[in-house]
């Protein structure tokens, strides 16, 4: 293994031995204890500034979609995986083109009419899996951060052959206003 | 299971910062738990301001003390009590008269000679509470350093500075071992400089003044981790603490740390104690002894437990 991806798991404080199962937990776990506050690190306010935290935060974060890519190609590899080519129906056409935002709901309906797995798809692009489902769950504090998430989102469109521009620019505009809800709270 | 001859004891201090952390509760019932797997133990009461350890395990007055090692220049191997159990020894630590902050460094290191020379497979030292040089340094005497701590802000506050003290302290042997001794207050006292904000800047700085240091300290630092035990949870959200409290000491303070396990608050423990009642004794199939089982086995194997087994863990 190489050194980076040995900095990436200590980053996120599992062994490289790790399962991706337990990496994405643990991700979880960090992102969690460092964007908010809790007894753990309120005892430790004084030293724990604001600064310090936004780039652990960054670590974190690009650990995660550093590994997320490692665990792809590891089980992905040989497999390659083509694209296939979709020739929509009429009605189809019109289904899509009667959506007017692109939630993770509208995906999932798009991409269950064309009978497309994900796992295929995450053959294909090279994403996980995990990510697809949790975009189509709207699962967002799952999900890695905006940079990263958009990237995903143009994946997941160009694969069912939808304008990604589009796509993305809805899907991040309902992230960006249920992350704004959430802040507020 | 007794291959006494072959076998190195291993020594494990237990400690923490704040008071009534259930530091006591936790020594005696980890001693109970490897008594009964057949290991030879000895459990010494280093609290000597309050110690109270003997308590836990049934005996009301203790026949012989620390004082006797302290005044009366009696053996360390000859003031241990059999209480409890057969393979169980323990050293009081009621004081009679004793200033306990005022004991002589000499005698310091008699106690630590002899405590290593005991014939047994496990010590188990119990500390008080505070962090006084003389607390510390017992704790870095051990061969596994672990803290009790509780799931609130105080306890947390104050073992965060226990460990803080006991890291630093561990620093400035090394360093002082090398003939590096000022090196440490020095960059400590002009933090604001070398833009050190907390403790892991300090051993960053420490690794970047030259190969040399960097070499003293990775070889010194690999084997220096603390076990954390988290006591009196109330419920399997704040298991999770166990594994930030962890990740806390590895981003910001700069060293390794493990998460041993939890214990979940039951008010049977308190009743007990106050009978007088060895719990792992009086409740050998409670939760509260199997987790403390587990995590004693988690200690012994420098296990340490990944947040999820802990958080989805059985009944929490």
């Amino acid at each position: 293994m190489q050194e980076d991806y040995k900095n990436y798991f200590d980053t996120l404080e599992v062994s490289s031995d790790a399962q991706f199962s337990d990496v994405r937990n643990s991700y979880l776990h960090l992102k969690a204890l460092y964007s908010s506050n809790s007894i753990v690190t309120s005892a430790i306010e004084y030293e724990l500034s604001e600064e310090k935290r936004n780039d652990i935060l960054e670590q974190i974060e690009e650990a995660y979609a550093k590994l997320a890519d490692f665990f792809s190609n590891k089980e992905i590899d040989s497999k390659g995986g083509e694209k296939p080519a979709f020739s929509p129906d009429e009605e189809f056409k019109q289904y899509v083109a009667g959506i007017t935002v692109f939630s993770g709901e509208a995906l999932r309906e798009i991409r269950e009419r064309l009978g497309v797995g994900l796992k295929d798809m995450a053959v294909f692009t090279k994403i996980r899996k995990q990510y697809f489902e949790d975009i189509e769950l709207e699962r967002y504090s799952a999900l890695p951060a905006e940079v990263y998430l958009r990237g995903y989102v143009i994946g997941y469109a160009n694969y069912l052959s939808l304008d990604p521009e589009k796509v993305a620019n809805d899907y991040m505009e309902r992230y960006r206003s249920a992350m704004r809800a959430n802040a507020n709270i | 299971m007794n291959n006494g001859a072959d076998k190195k004891c291993e020594i494990w201090a237990i400690g923490g910062g704040k008071g009534g952390t259930g530091k006591s509760f936790v020594t005696s019932s980890l001693g109970l738990h490897l008594a009964s797997k057949g290991n030879r133990v000895v459990l010494i009461d280093a609290d000597l301001g309050g110690a109270n350890l003997h308590t836990f395990l049934g005996v009301s007055k203790p026949r012989n003390s620390l004082t006797d090692f302290f005044d009366k220049k009696a053996p360390l191997n000859d003031i241990i009590l059999n209480c409890g159990m057969s393979d169980m020894g323990l050293v009081s630590g009621t004081l009679s008269s004793l200033d306990s902050e005022n004991i002589k460094y000499a005698q310091k290191l008699k106690l630590f000679r002899q405590i290593r020379e005991i014939d047994t497979d496990y010590i188990l030292i119990d500390l008080g509470a505070g962090s006084h040089n003389n607390t510390i340094d017992t704790f870095l005497l051990a061969d596994k350093m672990v803290v009790v701590t509780l799931p609130e802000i105080t306890a947390l506050d104050n073992m965060y500075h226990f460990i803080k003290n006991v890291f630093f302290r561990k620093l400035k042997m090394i360093l002082g071992a090398h003939g590096l001794k000022d090196m440490i207050q020095d960059v400590w006292k002009n933090r604001d400089v070398h833009g050190i904000k907390h403790l892991k800047d300090v051993v960053d700085h420490l690794m970047g003044t030259s190969t040399h240091v960097r070499d003293i300290l990775e070889k010194e630092l690999a084997s220096f981790s603390v076990y954390i035990i988290l006591n009196q949870i109330r419920n399997s959200r704040e298991t999770v603490i166990g594994a930030s409290v962890r990740s806390v000491c590895l981003k910001f303070l700069g060293f390794d740390a493990q998460y041993a396990g939890h214990i979940e608050y039951d008010e049977t423990v308190l009743r007990c104690i106050n009978k007088r009642l060895p719990f792992m004794l009086t409740h050998p199939y409670s939760h509260v002894a199997k987790e403390i089982g587990k995590l004693t086995e988690n200690l012994k194997d420098g296990r340490h437990v990944s947040m999820m087994a802990d958080r989805y863990a059985r009944r929490l």
